[in-house]
């Protein structure tokens, strides 16, 4: 048979190497009974076998396989106790499972920019009406200074009921509103100023689908009236909403523009956010010939050819956000103000277009699939 | 407008770096839209409705003349003398509709244009015909003037006549398509028949060509509305119609001849066989527009140097008299956007610069209104809904006819566009529910399997017209995912559960009773009325979607959708607002009772609850329904409704016999009203 003093050593290695692999309490409880019990243990059996041994060698070999086995012993023991007081107290829960949620929906993003643009405004002093999707030709066009046949109306596809529908203001209807600047009407005809007000709310055109067109899209029409409000009250209110919703470190400017019942007439443009107004993505670091840090002015010779320009002002360096203007006289007149004693001005913007600019939205249509895949990326 | 930087520099002197120029004219109100840099440079400009004058060279020239201070370098046109007297007779019958026609008679050699010729009209965008058509258009851009040219030989009775068409009268356009007129529209006729529809397009049966020697050129000013009838019935827009319908300038018919003429004179293309015939029945006055100093600083916010106004006004056309407080301005013929001195405010503002403008904030002169209450009252419905579970979604308020008719009312249809985008988006909807099924089921072709959707919007009824409602749709699971729970399917009991929640957020509790729609499954139907003294209303309607209807949406079979429409104005007429005064708390305990009773399955549970409260002394303050067993032990055609009834004194701590006193009254009413048996 093996020499009784090598099995003893190999025993022990090979205990050290299972107490090693032993994970679980019930490991180690295996390895105690492989090893100690009375019955075909281990080293019950090794210290059977050295009976075989020659006698001399008995005493020595006896007392290290007492020490052996006493190391065993401790070695478990130690392990079984540690083991006992890793065990999870009763009633114990795995903490890393998921919990419960209560299930909340989602505001729609349109629904969302509305109320942070009616809470810009409403701080600024501005009352929030709505008004009806359904118009008449008189408050649509007509007393916005667009009288039949003006070639103005080409800039507004309209859509025609095939008879007239009441509308929520009690009247009979034959459109849906091209804008909701007939806000403006509605409200001047009822009160006098001074007038601080936006009008949010649906608008339909006669557009077809694409990347930046809905048939139906939401507007805020804002007005302000009163004995000398200017041009540059209308750059103070516009760039403070602007820079509030885009950011402070957004340039602002006002560009002459055209819309019928305003005179004069601007857009208002924000310094492109990809390309930080240089009309041109940044080159790669430590090529920008300027150096400068963060944002440049906007880039005065604009390119729009856009050959290696930014993509998303076409090499502007700036984005159209709204139109606006101030209020045109022949409006005053239309609801009995004296267009000598007050002036104001007013103002129009599409939330789908400021939300496909503020989000990165790529396709306006996304607002009106519903996918809640998409509406879930916004918050409750 | 593709605007020629070669051709704009010969008009005026202006950078040669073609990026500055746009920028500059983009800053005055000329959107850019495009930019060739290779010679001889265009800027494509947007030009809005109100700017016809610059849709041609001229026009931009004039402002590039305020911006770079350098005057026009424009001569008069070196126009060649008639070589005898042959006209053409102009019956000019409808001066409203047409208030000046000008045409002279040329003889002239048709052939190819000039290289630099065909190459300017090329950059501009327009195609090149023959020396004669080309001027004409050459002279359109160039200062804006659209012109046509008939083949004299060609006119019957070698006469004009400006009149409207006649019904039924058909014209060959230049296109060759034959076109169906109508007295709406004003013809160029000649003796016999209509052959030019005006301010839009010749006819093919006067047109140039290689075998004409004498034309007859037009120029003329054509009533704006007029013109834009006839390109709008035709679906025709021309560069000419174009110009026409935004306003043409009264003065330049005969301009635009002068210069037509000097250039076939120039390339020995033509010269007049007689003199111009100029039909202007009634010349308007000088149109002069006040301006004050005073009133620029006010409507801009800034004050502006008195010598600014000339420096910017002369340049662009206008004659500008008088001092240094107010001028009397002289507005040009071709200026039809200016009428008002806010017009001319605008063309002061657009040259000094809104870029010098300040900013500035308008006072407030006094406290707003507090909002509409319906807007605050849309805003916690929503908090009400997402806090239940509502994602909110955005439909379209137009639908197709035959997903809105099963929402009309029995025999009603639902109101129709007049020019739809198409048979999808053909009505008005009547309830916001088909675009939120149609939602749903878009979500559940994508692999959604639990749905909750709500929309806040506008519906449109047959007969009562637009009114707001709020909808609500539900399918899938009852509630949220997890591993400890079994799943269970949306049923009725869940969305009436929202529906109570929500309309308890506005203090408001409904009656649900049975009811019959044609979009909702039999037996799974209810209206939810409210009651307000003796007036009962209907806020809206609660059930499980007709599978039928949930299919035709592309719904799988066999799933529930559970939906719900309210009325708001209902809702929001019976909420009683901030009207509310605190209640102080009770000052005794209540006691408890639990009572099960055998009764008729078909026993409405409002029955059971209407025979206990009538019957209960004013110590009952709440029934709840806790459990309805049928099965084991409950006859067939029974179920064990199981009702837990609290009592309070409001003034005194009740005994035991009170509250038996109480159940016995009940259980007997019970017994009596319903044969129910206590179990």
């Amino acid at each position: 048979m093996a020499d009784p003093g090598q099995a003893l050593t190999s025993l022990r290695q090979q205990f050290e190497q299972e107490l090693t692999g032993a994970r679980t309490e019930s490991d180690l409880r295996g390895v105690r009974d492989r090893y100690l019990a009375r019955k075909g243990g281990l080293v019950s059996g090794l210290l059977k076998s050295l009976g075989s041994a020659p006698i001399e060698e008995r005493p020595r070999l006896g007392q290290l396989a007492n020490t052996l086995k006493a190391e065993i012993e401790a070695a478990l023991t130690a392990r079984l106790e540690a083991a006992a007081q890793a065990r999870p107290p009763k009633g114990t829960v795995d903490v890393t499972l998921p919990g419960r949620q209560p299930v909340i929906g989602h505001r729609h993003p349109l629904s969302l920019l509305r109320e942070r643009i009616e809470g810009i405004f409403t701080r600024f002093g501005f009352l929030v009406i709505e008004g009806p999707e359904l118009e008449d030709d008189y408050h649509n066009f007509e007393a916005l200074n667009m009288p039949p046949e003006h070639p103005a109306r080409d800039m507004q596809d309209t859509l025609y009921l095939s008879s007239p529908v009441r509308s929520l203001a009690g009247t009979a209807a034959t459109l849906l509103r091209t804008h909701t600047s007939g806000m403006q009407i509605r409200y001047m005809e009822r009160n006098s100023p001074p007038v601080r007000l936006i009008a949010p709310g649906r608008v339909y055109r006669r557009d077809q689908f694409d990347l930046t067109h809905t048939p139906m899209f939401t507007q805020v029409e804002g007005l302000v009236v009163g004995e000398g409000v200017s041009l540059a009250d209308l750059k103070g209110i516009l760039t403070a909403f602007a820079r509030e919703l885009f950011g402070d470190a957004r340039q602002v400017r006002l560009r002459p523009s055209f819309f019928p019942y305003t005179e004069p007439s601007a857009e208002l443009d924000i310094s492109c956010a990809a390309c930080g107004g240089r009309g041109r993505l940044a080159p790669k670091p430590g090529m920008n010939p300027s150096g400068a840090a963060g944002l440049a002015a906007p880039n005065p010779g604009m390119d729009p050819s856009g050959a290696g320009g930014c993509p998303m002002c076409k090499g502007t360096g700036w984005i159209e956000v709204l139109g606006s203007g101030m209020v045109h006289p022949a409006v005053f007149e239309a609801v009995g103000y004296d267009p000598e004693r007050f002036t104001g001005f007013a103002f129009g913007m599409g939330i789908e277009r400021i939300a496909l600019l503020k989000w990165g939205v790529e396709d306006i249509r996304l607002f009106y699939e519903n996918d809640l895949r998409f509406l879930e990326q916004f918050r409750p | 407008m593709r605007i020629v930087h070669e051709w704009l520099s010969e008009l005026v002197e202006i950078p040669g770096d073609i990026a500055t120029v746009a920028a500059e004219l983009g800053l005055r109100g000329f959107e850019v839209a495009a930019i060739e840099t290779e010679p001889p440079g265009v800027i494509d400009f947007e030009i809005t409705a109100n700017r016809p004058d610059c849709l041609n060279h001229l026009g931009m020239a004039r402002e590039a003349s305020v911006i770079w201070n350098t005057p026009l370098k424009v001569t008069p046109p070196a126009v060649p003398l008639p070589t005898g007297d042959v006209t053409v007779e102009v019956d000019l019958r409808d001066a409203d509709l047409c208030p000046r026609y000008c045409a002279q008679v040329f003889d002239v050699k048709v052939a190819p244009s000039p290289a630099w010729l065909s190459d300017r009209l090329q950059a501009a965008g327009v195609r090149p015909v023959n020396n004669i058509v080309d001027v004409t258009n050459y002279v359109m851009l160039e200062m804006g003037q659209p012109m046509h040219a008939f083949d004299l030989a060609r006119l019957d009775g070698g006469r004009l006549v400006i009149r409207r068409a006649l019904t039924g009268e058909t014209l060959q356009t230049l296109d060759g398509v034959e076109r169906r007129l109508d007295a709406e529209m004003l013809v160029i006729a000649d003796a016999s028949r209509a052959t030019a529809v005006a301010g839009v397009m010749g006819g093919r049966d006067s047109e140039i060509d290689a075998s004409t020697t004498r034309i007859v050129l037009e120029s003329a000013c054509f009533h704006p509305p007029a013109v834009r009838r006839g390109s709008k019935r035709l679906g025709l827009k021309t560069e000419a119609s174009t110009r026409f319908e935004r306003g043409a300038d009264i003065d330049a018919p005969p301009a635009g001849i002068a210069h037509a003429g000097a250039l076939f004179a120039q390339m020995s293309a033509g010269l007049p066989a007689g003199p111009l015939v100029d039909c202007y029945p009634s010349r308007p006055g000088e149109r002069q527009v006040r301006l004050r100093l005073e009133r620029i600083a006010r409507l801009l916010g800034q004050a502006v140097p008195p010598g600014d106004v000339p420096r910017i006004l002369r340049p662009l056309g206008f004659g500008v008299d008088g001092g240094d407080e107010e001028w009397q301005v002289t507005v040009p013929g071709f200026r039809v956007d200016v009428t008002r001195e806010a017009d001319l405010i605008e063309e002061v503002g657009r040259h000094f610069g809104f870029d010098r403008i300040p900013a500035a904030f308008p006072p407030l002169a006094s406290p707003q209104p507090p909002p509409a209450a319906v807007l605050t009252r849309e805003r916690l419905l929503r908090q009400a809904l997402i806090a239940s579970g509502f994602s909110e979604a955005m439909t379209f308020a137009f639908i197709e006819a035959a997903a809105a008719r099963p929402f009309c009312p029995p025999g009603a249809e639902p109101a129709l566009l007049a020019n739809p985008l198409s048979e999808k988006y053909a009505v008005l909807r009547p309830s916001l529910l088909p675009g939120l099924v149609d939602a749903c089921a878009h979500n559940r072709r994508r692999a959604q399997r639990d749905i909750r959707l709500f929309e806040i919007g506008s519906r449109f009824l047959p007969g009562t017209g637009e009114g707001r409602a709020a909808a609500l749709a539900w399918c899938g699971a009852a509630s949220g995912p997890h591993w400890s729970l079994e799943d269970r399917a949306v049923d009725f009991f869940d969305i009436k559960g929202v529906l109570e929640r929500t309309c308890a957020t506005f203090g408001i509790e409904f009656d649900t009773r049975p009811a019959e729609r044609a979009y909702l499954a039999a037996g799974r139907a209810a209206t939810l009325h409210v009651r307000s003294g003796s007036a009962d209303t209907v806020l809206g309607v609660l059930g499980q979607l007709l599978p039928a209807v949930a299919e035709e949406r592309g719904f799988p079979a066999g799933e529930e959708i559970y939906v719900a429409e309210l009325d708001l104005s209902v809702l929001f007429d019976a909420d009683a607002g901030e009207d509310l005064r605190a209640e102080p708390l009770p000052r005794y305990p209540s006691v408890v009772r639990d009572v099960s009773i055998l009764v008729p399955e078909v026993l409405p549970a409002a029955a059971v609850r209407g025979t206990i409260r009538s019957s209960a002394p004013s110590t009952l303050i709440s029934i709840v329904e806790f459990d309805r067993y049928t099965g084991k032990g409950v006859p067939e055609g029974q179920i064990s409704l199981s009702v837990r009834l609290t009592f309070r004194g409001a003034d005194r701590t009740l005994t035991d016999e009170d509250v038996q006193t109480a159940m016995d009254g009940i259980l007997s009413a019970l017994r009596e009203t319903h044969g129910a048996v206590q179990r």
